[in-house]
């Protein structure tokens, strides 16, 4: 009897230890949803502002980040950071906050590039996907980013066949201007994203090998870039954290400055 | 009454020089004059004690004056005064009787034609046989030039074209070895060559030939409507808007309203209702169409005719434009990335005419080049060598600080403009304009604003836009065909992203569109001006990208807009030998003038070229013609030709420094028999009248041609005998004299003094 309760003791403490252990190497990454202080410069008015889209969630979505929307992922922390780099790697003159766009109004298109995170999980209604689809044919611009996966990937393009049920999704070929507007991305690999320390993996789901796909117009431009199988977002806002691997969050950082780069001259 | 009164016709006292025949000399006239007036004044003075108050003074003087003169005039008639004149003399001299036969004079009025007026006058009233009892007349027709005939049954009005100057010209040639007195020219005054010449005028006044001018037809149509003029470019890129300046004289139809259609061979390019204003008055309309595919363009510009109309064939004008099929290069250079610098790009790629090459600055030491034409194409930024930079027709200055360019680059940038003849165009920005330092640069003096010698003009917020008059009628501005609706539609434009503090446009420049700032008040937002061969402009925001984001995609105004400056940029940059002609459409003309300007790879004038143009015409027609240099414009080089037969010609100039091709260029002009003399059909009487004038002559009414064979007479040209006449027997005289007595009577009774 004293051994069981010995054995029951030890199993309740290593389970503690674990799940404190747990709670503590999760919490270290996961503040990206806290409030944070507005830069002192936070209304200065710019040329470019990173502009991220708020949408629907899938119904069958559920957890924590269903119930504050999808959209919120990584916010606002990877935007700042990532802007911060923009700043200091380009002549773009870039706001210090993000501004969040939606597809009800019409201000999304004051803001001809759009960031969305996790677009696995969107559900476009047709009026918001007509929309979409306006803003992108005005000359518009969509990152879309942090979403892996057969299953994600379905629920994507089924919202994105309601924008363009005429326009294939294809893979960026390496020539292509996006990937040398600025830096040369001929050397691409996937960006994981923090589930990495718990995984131990770089790919979520069966979302093993990362795709740089676009949308083009007709004139040969891209309108969607869509950055599948990666998380680009949580490299930017993990940036800074002495863990995370610099070589991923470079190349994040070098792709998202390419892609607003591609879009200010496309 | 002149004459009664005169004795003589007006010609013998206009032409004659007044004499006195009496042996007594002249002084002796002014002498006796002088005394008879002063022994007159003795009386008249003593008059002054007898008379009552009213007769002193002035009174009394004028008396005086009476008498003087009725003394003076007697004195003159004993001197026997006369005028001499010079008359041609009976049967010895040649009288040319000058008949327009143009088809002008078939024009059918008040129920005859202007040659049955004339043959009318000439037969009927016996004009020619009164002449030829005087003397002997010889007789020529003329269009475009004389010709003898020797009967009026050869006078056939079937000439495409009057050119009075060439054909008296022609007379007076012939008249040089004949006793020709006098011209009796019989026309309506219709000249198609512009008038005539000074030099013929000059040989008539030389050989004293008067040309009698005769008038027929009418002076003003009732009903009536002409197009007079239609400027329009002579070249055109593909696809541009070009606008045709219509003038439109009309008479019978104030207020009415008509329709300016422009037409090719097969199609209806453009099409505008006006509204007429004064009769006679020559208003002017500006119609836009577009140029379309590359290649030679015959536009028919009419006014519909309309009810009533006298001559409808006036209605019509064609007008040559060769829609050209070059590319001009624009580069663009722009300092940081921006939405302007995408929506700029997305604009032109939809213009398959002008070829926009970009230079982004990415990073502080990286640039992003955008349609070059190789790899190592502006590999070093900007250019810095004058073959590289003048390659361009067209520059764009982003928001780029001054500083970032070298001095050479500066001053090859202003050559750009000043000799190359290249357009520039300035955007605002961050780093643009007076932020830039550009209003302290050596490219001040090209802009077409005096810049705010500030910091801190450009500013990102909101600003409206309104098109200035100039603007309305600007070809970069127009978004839509009809000046009212285009005037709305900017009206509806969204607001621009942001402004620039621009400053105040120098002489000469103008300002298309203002923007407005709520409680700052109006900025010049686009404004142009001529620099040297170029041309130069700004616009004064970065913010024009809302046009496209904040419409809908049918929406074309932002592309339009985009496109319309970029072609005001290139289109008039010319290529280093532009060959030209000042008439592409002969009107029943053969005279051609060729002209070429050539430049060598620096754009400096070449004078040591040797420049040929080969010309292909109608019917086989293949001549090579060479240009020689003018000598008043280096660079310039010219040649006349003549176009003996009517349809279209092709010019291809080629101009070269040894065996070394400068360059080369291609003209298209026509020639069109059968037009000129539909326009401009009223008598032109002041043509008539100055030429008469001029010679010596006199200008008569076709019907009122009584006093024509007397008149002739008094002429200094052929052979002539001087003759005096009498003047002592004119009853001028006499009533002169009568009314001076009985005026000195009546007064002398009235005042007293009798």
């Amino acid at each position: 009897m004293r051994f069981r309760n010995f054995i029951v003791a030890l199993v309740a403490w290593i389970t503690l230890m674990s799940a404190g252990y747990a709670f503590q190497r999760r919490m270290a990454f996961d503040d990206d949803e806290g409030p944070l202080t507005l830069p002192s410069d936070a209304k200065e008015k710019t040329e470019y502002t990173f502009a991220r889209l708020r949408y629907p969630n899938f119904r069958g979505g559920s957890g924590l980040w269903a119930a504050r929307g999808n959209w919120t992922v990584d916010f606002p922390k990877a935007d700042r950071q990532f802007v911060q780099g923009v700043r200091r790697l380009s002549r773009i003159h870039t706001r210090s906050v993000e501004q969040v766009v939606d597809l009800e109004s019409d201000d999304i298109f004051n803001y001809p590039w759009v960031y969305v995170v996790e677009p696995g999980h969107w559900d476009l209604p047709d009026s918001q996907a007509r929309k979409l689809r306006e803003y992108l044919l005005r000359g518009g611009f969509l990152m879309t980013d942090d979403f892996h996966g057969t299953f994600e990937w379905e629920i994507f393009t089924a919202s994105m066949s309601r924008v363009f049920p005429d326009r294939q999704i294809v893979d960026i070929e390496n020539k292509d201007a996006i990937f040398h507007v600025l830096y040369d991305l001929d050397e691409r690999f996937q960006v994981p994203g923090i589930i990495m320390f718990y995984t131990g993996r770089t790919y979520e789901y069966d979302g093993v090998e990362p795709k740089w796909r676009a949308i083009y117009d007709d004139n040969g431009r891209i309108m969607v870039a869509i950055c599948h199988n990666m998380d680009l977002g949580d490299a930017w806002e993990w940036a800074d954290h002495p863990r995370y691997p610099e070589r991923y969050a470079s190349l994040a950082y070098r792709i998202g400055i390419n892609y607003i780069i591609y879009a200010m001259t496309h | 009454m002149f004459e009664f009164l005169f004795n003589y016709s007006r010609t013998v006292f206009s032409k004659g020089s007044f004499v006195l025949l009496g042996a007594w000399p002249v002084w002796a006239l002014v002498a006796c004059i002088l005394l008879g007036a002063a022994a007159l004044a003795v009386p008249v003075w003593r008059m002054r004690d007898r008379a009552s108050g009213r007769a002193r003074g002035v009174r009394l003087g004028l008396l005086w004056l009476m008498q003087s003169m009725l003394l003076a005039i007697v004195l003159l008639m004993l001197w026997q005064p006369a005028m001499s004149v010079a008359t041609l003399k009976p049967q010895q001299n040649i009288v040319a009787v000058v008949v327009d036969d143009s088809r002008s004079m078939a024009l059918n009025e008040d129920g005859k034609t202007r040659k049955e007026k004339a043959l009318e006058a000439l037969n009927n009233k016996g004009l020619l046989e009164k002449l030829g009892k005087k003397f002997q007349v010889r007789m020529y027709r003329f269009s475009s030039g004389a010709e003898r005939m020797e009967k009026l049954d050869q006078w056939k009005v079937e000439g495409n074209a009057t050119h009075i100057g060439e054909s008296l010209a022609q007379v007076a040639a012939e008249s040089s070895t004949l006793p020709i007195g006098a011209v009796v020219l019989f026309s309506d005054g219709a000249d198609n060559a512009g008038g005539v010449d000074l030099e013929t005028i000059n040989l008539l006044k030389r050989q004293r030939i008067p040309v009698h001018t005769v008038g027929v037809g009418r002076e003003r149509f009732d009903k009536d409507v002409e197009v007079t003029d239609v400027q329009t470019a002579a070249r055109a890129l593909a696809d541009s808007r070009v606008s045709a300046v219509v003038t439109v004289k009309q008479r019978g139809y104030r207020s009415a309203k008509g329709r300016i259609t422009i037409k090719t061979d097969n199609a209806t390019l453009a099409s505008q209702e006006m509204t007429f204003q004064a009769d006679g008055t020559l208003q002017t309309e500006t119609v836009v169409f577009n140029a379309g595919n590359a290649g030679l363009r015959n536009l028919h510009v009419s006014v519909e005719p309309l009810q009533g109309e006298e001559n409808a064939s006036n209605n019509t004008v064609t007008r040559l434009v060769t829609v050209e099929n070059r590319k001009p290069r624009i580069l663009y250079i722009e300092g940081e990335p921006k939405w302007e610098f995408k929506f700029i790009r997305r604009a032109m790629d939809e213009d398959r005419t002008i070829e926009l090459t970009t230079i982004l600055r990415t990073t502080q030491n990286k640039i992003y080049r955008q349609g070059i034409e190789n790899p190592k194409e502006l590999e070093e930024g900007f250019p810095a060598k004058v073959d590289e930079l003048f390659q361009f027709q067209g520059i764009i200055i982003g928001g780029v600080e001054a500083a970032y360019f070298t001095t050479t680059q500066m001053e090859l940038l202003k050559q750009f403009v000043d000799r190359r003849g290249g357009g520039v165009l300035f955007l605002a920005g961050r780093s643009g304009l007076s932020d830039g330092g550009w209003n302290r640069s050596a490219m001040a003096e090209v802009l077409p604003l005096n810049l705010p010698d500030k910091k801190g003009t450009f500013h990102r917020d909101p600003a409206t836009v309104e098109l200035t008059p100039a603007g309305q009628e600007s070809l970069i501005c127009r978004l839509e065909e009809n000046p009212e609706k285009n005037a709305e539609r900017w009206k509806k434009l969204p607001y621009l992203a942001d402004y620039q503090e621009s400053g105040t446009p120098k002489p000469g420049a103008v300002v298309l569109v203002d923007s407005i700032v709520s409680g700052k008040g109006k900025y010049p937002l686009l404004v142009t001006q001529n620099y040297g061969r170029g041309r130069a402009g700004v616009m004064a925001t970065q913010g024009t990208w809302r046009w496209q984001m904040l419409q809908p995609l049918a929406d074309k105004s932002h592309e339009m807009f985009w496109q319309q400056l970029m072609r005001w940029l290139v289109q008039n940059t010319p290529g280093r030998v532009v060959a030209s002609t000042p008439k592409p459409v002969l009107d029943d003309d053969s005279r051609v003038t060729l002209r070429a300007e050539v430049r060598d790879r620096n754009y400096l004038p070449m004078t040591d070229a040797k420049v040929t143009a080969n010309i292909i015409g109608p019917q086989g027609v293949a001549e090579q013609v060479e240009l020689r240099p003018d000598p008043l414009t280096p660079g310039t080089f010219v040649s006349e030709w003549r176009a003996e037969k009517a349809g279209a010609y092709l010019a291809e100039v080629l101009a070269k420094r040894g065996e070394e091709e400068a360059g080369r260029d291609v003209i298209n002009f026509r020639r069109e028999d059968g037009v000129a003399e539909n326009f401009g059909a009223e008598q032109n009487r002041e043509l008539l009248e100055k030429l008469a004038a001029e010679t010596g002559g006199k200008y008569y009414k076709v019907d009122d041609l009584a006093k024509l064979p007397e008149e002739i007479s008094y002429s200094e040209a052929g052979i002539t005998v001087r003759e005096t006449k009498d003047l002592w027997n004119m009853p001028v005289v006499f009533l002169t004299l009568l009314l001076l007595k009985a005026g000195e009577w009546l007064l002398r009774r009235r005042w007293g003094v009798v």
